[in-house]
């Protein structure tokens, strides 16, 4: 194939955003259309060259081609729909019924979106896993939290092991999603800056005692109503087909939810710890398309190399 | 004034499933058959065709099927469904309705002025 034909489509191909399953079809369909359109052009007199040049140029830019087509495939059924909220649901439910001190009902929801995780991991990573998979770094930081109560000196021996984990599972599952798409990055992180904020809310001092048990008591509705509400935006996130909408809709729901909790948290947060919130709800918009440009370059760089293996 | 490029971005789903009513093609087929039966008048960006069908087939108007030639290459062919024949129907008459009106204003009878 000619690197620029070459080229050509893997501009479409990384701006579609398409799943696995979806997208060798559509390259393959849009491949076969410009070798049958060349072959006529050349036998028609043109030389390869002029007729690849022709050919792109009837075709149309890349970015249109892969914005349209991104919008035909964007928008998600409503089982997708419903797929996708659902852990949003579960934890929003738990706080709601004020169930979140069952120590069995938190278990089952964890083993529960573990299972998801993997099921939908294993089924070419449909839209709906992202919001699951953003809950499996739940029991990481849960871990985490957790290493502050092992016997002094214990910690020291676990931390080794503890964060180089911690981290390459974080950064190995927003890579991988990164790979698919930014957005859905931002999608499977925007709990995160909320979680941290309720977190703080009710322990400002990172440990968790009877008093912010009882904090946590008083605003489990208020968790809760911020787990719905991002039920709801992943819903409409699902169903929306335009790239910049379904931004829009991100950003206004994560700035509002963090909005909700400084409000609950009745002056319990520092000036600084909102900002510190603030800066990182504004770094999960910024992140993942810089690290997408990254992976984009690095896939483009290893391109050619793969081609002339291949060949 | 009405452009051209959204005429046949509006008209763009009765194209389509009216070709594909008449037999299965794949997407340079459907290209070439516009280009011929209009005359030239339906040129657009070729690489728009295939959102266009996509969106059809994720509305169930048209299912498509990859078939082997015998050179090795491969080619998507879609047929119209009997949703997407329903679509049509309701369509063309849509059209004729559109196209009357439009000739009354625009060539009235003589009796009529």
């Amino acid at each position: 194939m000619a690197p620029e034909l070459t080229q050509y489509l893997e501009n479409i191909r990384g701006k579609a955003k398409l799943g696995p399953a979806d997208e060798s079809g559509v390259m393959s369909e849009l491949r076969a259309h410009i070798e049958d359109r060349v072959d006529e052009l050349t036998e028609s007199g043109m030389t390869e060259e002029e007729a690849l040049k022709t050919c792109l140029g009837q075709m149309g830019s890349t970015k249109m081609i892969a914005r349209q087509i991104y919008e035909a495939y964007s928008q998600g059924s409503w089982k997708q729909v419903l797929m996708a909220s659902m852990p949003h649901l579960l934890f929003g439910g738990l706080f709601v019924l004020n169930w979140w001190h069952y120590p069995g009902w938190l278990s089952i929801i964890l083993v529960l979106i573990l299972a998801t995780a993997v099921f939908g991991w294993s089924r070419g990573k449909p839209t709906w896993l992202f919001p699951w998979l953003g809950y499996t770094l739940l029991p990481v930081l849960a871990a985490g939290i957790l290493l502050l109560y092992v016997p002094a000196g214990w910690s020291w021996l676990a931390l080794p092991f503890y964060i180089p984990l911690a981290l390459w599972w974080l950064f190995h599952v927003i890579v991988q999603t990164t790979r698919r798409d930014w957005l859905l990055s931002t999608a499977m992180l925007l709990p995160f800056p909320i979680i941290a904020g309720w977190f703080l809310a009710i322990s400002p001092s990172g440990k968790i005692n009877e008093d912010s048990l009882q904090r946590l008591s008083y605003l489990a509705p208020w968790i809760g109503l911020s787990f719905l509400i991002m039920a709801a935006t992943t819903a409409t996130f699902i169903r929306l087909r335009q790239r910049s909408l379904r931004v829009g809709l991100l950003a206004a729901s994560g700035m509002l939810t963090l909005m909700l909790v400084v409000y609950y948290s009745t002056g319990r947060f520092a000036i600084a710890t909102f900002l510190g919130l603030a800066l990182v709800m504004c770094g999960l918009f910024l992140t993942p398309p810089l690290l997408e440009h990254y992976l984009a370059r690095k896939r483009r760089r290893t391109l050619p190399d793969k081609k002339m293996r291949l060949a | 004034m009405v452009s051209k490029h959204d005429l046949i971005k509006g008209s763009s789903n009765s194209l389509l499933l009216s070709l594909l009513a008449g037999q299965s093609m794949y997407g340079y087929q459907i290209v070439k058959e516009l280009e011929t039966r209009s005359q030239g008048y339906f040129k657009f960006k070729e690489g728009t065709l295939y959102p266009a069908l996509h969106r059809l087939e994720k509305a169930g108007l048209i299912t498509g099927n990859w078939q082997m030639l015998p050179n090795g290459r491969q080619r998507r062919y879609y047929q119209i469904t009997a949703k997407g024949q329903a679509e049509l129907n309701e369509e063309k008459v849509q059209w004729q309705d559109f196209l009357i009106a439009i000739k009354m204003i625009l060539q009235p009878e003589p009796s009529r002025i």
